[in-house]
């Protein structure tokens, strides 16, 4: 008798273990196989619980781009009572977790996007709600038609722009002064001599220019439409061969020959590595890596990491082929609101606060130059616009004359480490190669198979 | 043979026991000393001096560390609090449902115990990197992901599935003699009263060594919160201290060190309180192999 | 057994109950078996031969993953350099945590002290925090390399250069080798007194009696140890991640590293499972040799 009782006891508990987990086991899988809807309700239910808001909101940036977004959500509360809880970090490893929280459905209400995340993240439409819905609350008229078409993916109107930008060269000049260098670099050979100035003048720890293994790939893009006078990809197709790539990667490794840039392996052992971008470095803090070639909207974290940042000039375009300018401009990055969000009027109007209305005004040119026409004038009439952003932004946007392809951008060519493009210009300048022409093939395969993959949709 | 005494022999062999002692164990020691030191240093000296003891102490390490916030609305001891909410279910969890699994594999026969106890064993060989994809697809069919009360990180060891703690406790268990829960059986005891009124008092300083290694190793645990945890207001420590170090601008080292510092202090504290049951359950659980 | 005694007269129901008794304290772990352990191991098999990926779900089937993880570069890197973290992480731990263990296990005073410094870097060694202190250590301008210019030597760029950043990142793993140590001194004190006497009465040296007496005695934790540290050594992923994220030019990408990159940076989960599983049957293969290998070498007293 004791025994069965015994039993029974035994077996109660462990029922008691498994209906405590059966039971959240269960009632979980059951929310999962209903609808999105049923699924998200839960998400956001656990959310208001945890979290201190009543939206949230991720972005990835420098300092000053945070405290400027921390700025303008404080005036939306003010404004509106809306409280907006924040998710913020470095760009190094942000798209890894952003994926992960997109395709999980945990992902922030207002999301600050790549360009290339629509068509690779949202490719059918499903993260993204549609803008185009809440043209009551946001004001689309203020965009140009041109940016919008570039955010449409899948019919929908995923993000909205909230600034064109494009590569240009920024230099440290007090560095450059200090090298006996008084002008900005405006041809090839001036990067050339800069290079054999900053040798013999500073020491071999001095370099004019720094170039991570995607700015490598950025530059070398710039050069070789320059050269060829063709867009890099066009129809979803790579449009150069092996043997002009090559040239390509050759170009690059002049640069490095030359004293122009620091090869890779001195990089690493500066600190910068795919999780530490340049601006964290000692060297470009001191002016020993003295000029970047950074986006436009980006390079105002580079000039606020300077220990003495009053050297900081946005530099001219170099155009080194005569068949084209080369180059090209892109939507920076958009807002969006994921379709997980639950308030989406509220959302609708916090994009609009930080694109069209007084939000604008606070983050000026930190996302660079505004793409909203009353975005411009507001953060202009509150004088938000940094002159070098808008300088730079200007030169781009007059210099480059090709169209970029989304695969471009993507996870599997970009990334660092792994992406294709690390994998060739840093094996490059690690040696790792016998010639330009097995790295050029590298590029290609590589490039090809990325362009394929994104067909497969 | 030398001719030296033997007692001469054996001071040497002495000194050269004690001299490789001390080297090697400051060689251990120093990364650690030098860290605490470190924390009190401004950034300018942390780099330049090798020793222990900054010449100008600051606490503008410490004061940085625990008002400086990264990554959105998350603070030090958010994160702190974060961290032991799912820790302690965790380690509690492991060791009560680690005990009943070892309980029903050391003290019973029945069909299929060998073929189960085989299984068991072969798990501990099954990496996590080979699980990590399919878990992660099937917490996310659940909707654990991100969830609010970590339940990718503490569910599964209601079900004994930190393998380790259950083949521990089944060696411990197999040395405690039958003729005790005998005794009980004839006194009346079912086996569940057996279990915790004679196995687990008898069993009480592996149980802890079982707590306070889990308690550790959740501590350290970096790839679960990486995985599962993606809202900032839910951080734990490990996540917060590589997101503060990513997120630094010039690396404000003596920030990043003391925050690192203060990470593990909870954890040093565990470790001297309860240093002899660590190290004694670690040594008794593996030697009958 | 005390459930064997049980009385004659019983339900078949009860009886089928008594002898299973055991099997009631293990439901839990069934359960956790099968729904944490084996249901994705089996389907991580089944991911391995797609192309699995986050957002794109699966369009296509085949042995593609494994061709890939053979014939590039990317994996088959990965691949040599953790088998290189492993036999050099591995035995470096193993001797270093015998030979201090051999050391304290002579009647040394303060043999608690010396044990705690010695034990404590396995307790902190895989927190986020060490990791850092790590980065502190080996940065160009750090500690180790200030140190170095005091003998006035100029020290490698340790992150930066290949072979280096390797060493480091085993180095984080052998300094933490208490814990083997650990289980080696409890293993040493249970050998019997009167052996070595008997030995030292032959007139065997100590270096005789440590290679013919205390090594054999030992070799069950020795065995343990070898097993235990391969399947960690295997698994190793804070380190890389956190000191070196992988690089420089992917030399300390391990493969559990390599994995998640796979998984959560370019979510291509049927690529990533493939290389687990890759590893997986390496890890398996290396174990059965262990075993297999046991009774020529492993002396079991009972």
């Amino acid at each position: 008798m004791k025994k069965a009782i015994a039993l029974a006891l035994a077996g109660v508990m462990s029922v008691g273990l498994l209906a405590g987990c059966g039971s959240s086991g269960s009632s979980s899988s059951g929310a999962a196989s209903e609808s999105a809807t049923g699924e998200t309700s839960a998400t956001t239910a656990s959310d208001s619980g945890s979290g201190s808001g009543d939206l949230s909101i991720s972005w990835w940036g420098g300092d000053s781009r945070h405290t400027a977004y921390q700025n303008a959500l404080a005036a939306f509360t003010e404004e509106t009572g809306i409280q907006v809880s924040t998710h913020y970090g470095a760009w190094s490893g942000w798209e890894d977790q952003t994926s992960a929280a997109l395709y999980s459905d945990n992902a922030e209400d207002v999301m600050q996007v790549n360009w290339n995340w629509l068509s690779q993240y949202s490719g059918d439409g499903s993260k993204f709600v549609d803008l185009n819905e809440y043209s009551d609350i946001i004001d689309l008229s203020q965009f140009p038609q041109s940016t919008l078409d570039a955010c449409t993916v899948a019919g929908k109107l995923q993000a909205l722009p909230v600034s064109m930008t494009g590569r240009i060269f920024y230099w440290n000049m007090n560095t450059f002064k200090q090298a006996g260098i008084e002008e900005v670099p405006s041809t090839l050979d001036d990067l050339y001599a800069a290079g054999e100035a900053f040798k013999t003048n500073l020491g071999d720890d001095y370099y004019p220019l720094a170039l991570g293994e995607y700015d490598r790939m950025l530059l070398m893009t710039f050069y070789l439409e320059s050269t060829y006078g063709k867009p890099w990809v066009e129809d979803n197709t790579l449009q150069y061969t092996v043997e002009e790539i090559a040239t390509g990667i050759d170009f690059i490794q002049s640069l490095e020959d030359n004293h122009v840039i620091p090869s890779l392996q001195t990089m690493n052992a500066a600190g910068i590595d795919g999780n530490n971008s340049i601006d964290k470095s000692e060297q470009w803090i001191n002016g020993m890596y003295a000029g970047i070639f950074e986006w436009d909207s980006s390079a105002t974290k580079y000039q606020g990491s300077l220990a003495d940042p009053s050297g900081f000039t946005v530099g001219n375009e170099i155009k080194f082929g005569d068949k084209a300018n080369g180059g090209f401009s892109k939507v920076s990055m958009g807002l969006a609101i994921t379709e997980t969000c639950q308030d989406k009027e509220a959302a609708a109007k916090l994009i609009n606060f930080l694109l069209n209305g007084d939000g604008a005004s606070i983050m000026g040119s930190e996302c660079g130059i505004p793409n909203s026409a009353s975005g411009l004038a507001a953060a202009e009439a509150a004088g938000a616009v940094d002159e070098l952003v808008l300088e730079a932004n200007t030169k781009v946007m007059a210099f480059v004359d090709f169209q970029l392809d989304p695969t471009y951008e993507s996870n599997d060519l970009k990334a660092n480490p792994g992406g294709v493009y690390t994998d060739v210009f840093g094996g490059y300048s690690y040696g790792e190669y016998a010639d330009s022409t097995e790295a050029a093939t590298d590029l290609y395969d590589g490039v090809t198979e990325a362009l394929e993959d994104a067909a497969k949709g | 043979m030398t001719p030296m005494k033997l007692e001469t022999r054996h001071k040497i062999a002495r000194f050269f026991q004690y001299f490789v002692l001390i080297v090697v164990g400051f060689v251990m020691i120093y990364p650690l000393l030098w860290m605490i030191g470190a924390t009190f240093k401004s950034n300018a000296e942390i780099f330049t001096s090798i020793g222990f003891i900054p010449t100008n102490p600051t606490l503008d390490g410490y004061i940085a560390a625990v008002t400086q916030n990264y990554g959105g609305d998350i603070n030090i001891w958010r994160a702190f609090l974060n961290t032991y909410s799912y820790v302690i279910p965790k380690v509690i969890f492991t060791v009560i449902s680690s005990v009943i699994a070892a309980y029903g594999f050391s003290r019973f026969k029945f069909k299929g115990r060998d073929v189960l106890f085989s299984i068991m064993i072969s798990t501990l060989f099954l990496p996590q990197v080979v699980l990590n994809v399919p878990q992660y697809l099937m917490y996310n069919t659940f909707g654990w992901i991100n969830s609010p009360l970590y339940l990718p990180l503490w569910v599964p060891t209601l079900f004994a599935t930190e393998t380790y703690f259950v083949y521990q406790l089944v060696q411990f268990m197999r040395s405690i003699p039958h003729d005790l829960d005998e005794a009980a059986s004839i006194d009346g005891c079912g086996p569940v009263k057996i279990l915790y009124k004679i196995i687990c008092p008898m069993l009480s300083p592996s149980l802890v060594a079982c707590g306070l290694f889990q308690f550790m190793w959740s501590c350290n645990d970096f790839m679960g919160p990486l995985l599962y945890v993606t809202t900032p207001t839910k951080y734990p420590m490990s996540i917060f201290v590589k997101l503060s170090m990513d997120g630094d601008t010039g690396f404000n080292w003596n920030r990043i060190l003391a925050l690192s510092l203060i990470s593990i202090i909870p954890q040093l504290i565990v470790f001297f309180a309860a240093q002899d049951a660590f190290i004694d359950g670690i040594a008794a659980g593996s030697v009958k192999g | 057994m005390s459930t064997a005694s049980a009385s004659v007269r019983r339900s078949p129901f009860k009886k089928w109950c008594d002898q299973n008794t055991g099997l009631f304290f293990l439901i839990p772990w069934i359960l956790g078996f099968l729904i944490f352990k084996f249901y994705p191991f089996a389907s991580s098999l089944y991911y391995s031969f797609t192309d699995m990926n986050f957002f794109k779900g699966i369009r296509e089937y085949g042995i593609m993953n494994y061709i890939d993880i053979f014939t590039e570069k990317e994996t088959r890197t990965a691949l040599l350099i953790t088998f290189k973290y492993a036999f050099i992480t591995v035995p470096l731990k193993l001797v270093f945590a015998l030979f201090i263990a051999y050391i304290l296990n002579f009647k040394i005073k303060f043999v608690n002290l010396f044990r705690t410094v010695y034990y404590i870097p396995s307790i902190l060694g895989g927190s986020v925090a060490i990791a850092v202190l790590w980065r502190a250590l080996f940065r160009d301008t750090g500690v180790i390399n200030t140190l170095l210019s005091f003998f006035g030597i100029q020290g490698p760029d340790w992150l930066a250069d290949r072979t280096w950043a390797l060493f480091i990142i085993c180095l984080l793993r052998v300094w933490q080798f208490g814990s083997a140590m650990v289980l080696f001194l409890a293993a040493l004190k249970g050998v019997s007194v009167d052996l070595y006497e008997a030995a030292t009465i032959d007139g065997a040296s100590k270096t005789r009696q440590f290679f013919s007496i205390t090594v054999p005695m030992i070799t069950p934790v020795i065995f343990y140890n070898l097993v235990t540290q391969i399947a960690q050594a295997f698994q190793e992923f804070n380190g890389p991640y956190i000191i070196t994220g992988g690089g420089p030019r992917n030399s300390t990408t391990l493969v559990a590293l390599l994995v998640y990159n796979y998984a959560f940076k370019e979510n291509e989960m049927g690529m990533a499972c493939a290389l687990a599983w890759v590893m997986f049957v390496i890890v398996m293969v290396l174990t059965v040799i262990a075993f297999s290998s046991q009774k020529h070498w492993v002396y079991y007293a009972d």
